[in-house]
């Protein structure tokens, strides 16, 4: 009996996985983009959300994050980076290792504070760099 | 009673092997559950600093028909990072009550355990190692369990990550000490969900792990 329902109950649980999965953060802001793989930070396809933050004057900063090897670290880092009202868009790829935000015009947030939410994410920054890359 | 309701729930549990994150973000929630070849369990925890996790726990031990029901810490002891890996090394302990159920006479009894756990991974490889010593109130018992697991891809945030994996454990009180159970991992952004045999005793596992 026990064996009939924990197979009955992964199965379930199983089948509601992707609808679960396609919350990565309480915000709205996060979001992935595919076919973006094997570009380095500077040469990133600009996702979907990051490029219209930008056009609605928000500033760019991209912090290299140490340690994000799956999906439980990026929506650590979108959820809390999310809570931030001065955050207009996050972008998390686990290929190039970065964090993208669009801190709002008029908005600022500091290397230090990028900082201590990474590491309150769980995780380390490396390097942080603000505007486009050239 | 509380035996169907642990089933009901889907039998997550963390008890020996559940391995993934068992400290989240500041102000997450996970919910982790598993069922392997000797107890059922849920432990649902909160992050208030990224070091800790606080949460409850219900582990059913179904060949002894006894339930322990009390609370669980977990401590980030060390995270070693690097650009491509993360390492990190956790104690745990908790404190409760067992008690009888399904027949079991035996009324409830202070119940505690401690552990580490240690895990190591990359994209692609995984390995991980628990062990807990456990007093249920009938005296000390010990478990320890490894793990190693390889990805045949590398998916980005919000793909579907599939793992295979192979476990081994060790509970010398049991009638088979040593088991070893393969498994396949799926992982979606706040889902983990696995499944896997054990072929010694005859009985399937599966952990599900639900952050948010």
């Amino acid at each position: 009996m026990t064996r009939i329902l924990a197979a009955a109950s992964a199965a379930f649980l199983f089948t509601l996985s992707p609808a679960l999965a396609d919350d990565h953060g309480e915000h709205a802001h996060d979001d992935h983009a595919h076919g973006e793989h094997d570009m380095q930070p500077a040469d990133m396809a600009m996702n979907e959300d990051i490029s219209a933050a930008l056009a609605a004057g928000g500033s760019l900063v991209t912090a290299e994050v140490n340690g994000m090897v799956c999906d439980f670290c990026a929506m650590a880092m979108t959820r809390t980076f999310g809570r931030r009202d001065e955050v207009a868009a996050i972008h998390v790829d686990l290929d190039t290792k970065v964090l993208q935000l669009v801190i709002k015009d008029g908005e600022s947030m500091t290397d230090e504070v990028i900082r201590d939410l990474v590491t309150r994410s769980g995780y380390e920054t490396t390097a942080i760099r603000r505007g486009m890359a050239d | 009673m509380l035996k169907h309701i642990l089933a009901g729930v889907g039998l997550l549990a963390c008890t020996a092997a559940a391995d993934a994150r068992p400290v989240s973000y500041e102000g997450g929630w996970t919910a982790i559950g598993e069922t392997d070849r000797a107890s059922s369990s849920l432990w649902v925890h909160y992050t208030p600093h990224y070091e800790w996790s606080l949460g409850g726990r219900v582990e059913w031990m179904r060949d002894r028909d006894l339930v322990f029901t009390g609370a669980q810490a977990t401590h980030l002891v060390h995270r070693r990072f690097r650009p491509d890996s993360q390492g990190n090394l956790y104690a745990f302990a908790g404190a409760g009550v067992t008690e009888g159920i399904d027949g079991n006479p035996r009324d409830a009894e202070a119940a505690g355990f401690v552990g580490v756990m240690a895990d190591w991974e990359t994209r692609r490889w995984f390995v991980s190692w628990e062990a807990r010593l456990a007093d249920f109130g009938e005296g000390g018992e010990a478990m320890q369990a490894a793990r190693v697991g390889w990805a045949p891809y590398e998916g980005d945030f919000g793909d579907l990550h599939t793992w295979f994996m192979l476990e081994v454990d060790q509970r010398p009180q049991r009638d088979e000490p040593v088991t070893v159970t393969p498994l396949v991992r799926f992982f979606k952004g706040p889902v983990l969900l696995e499944l896997g045999y054990t072929p010694a005793d005859d009985e399937p596992f599966a952990s599900f792990i639900y952050r948010f």
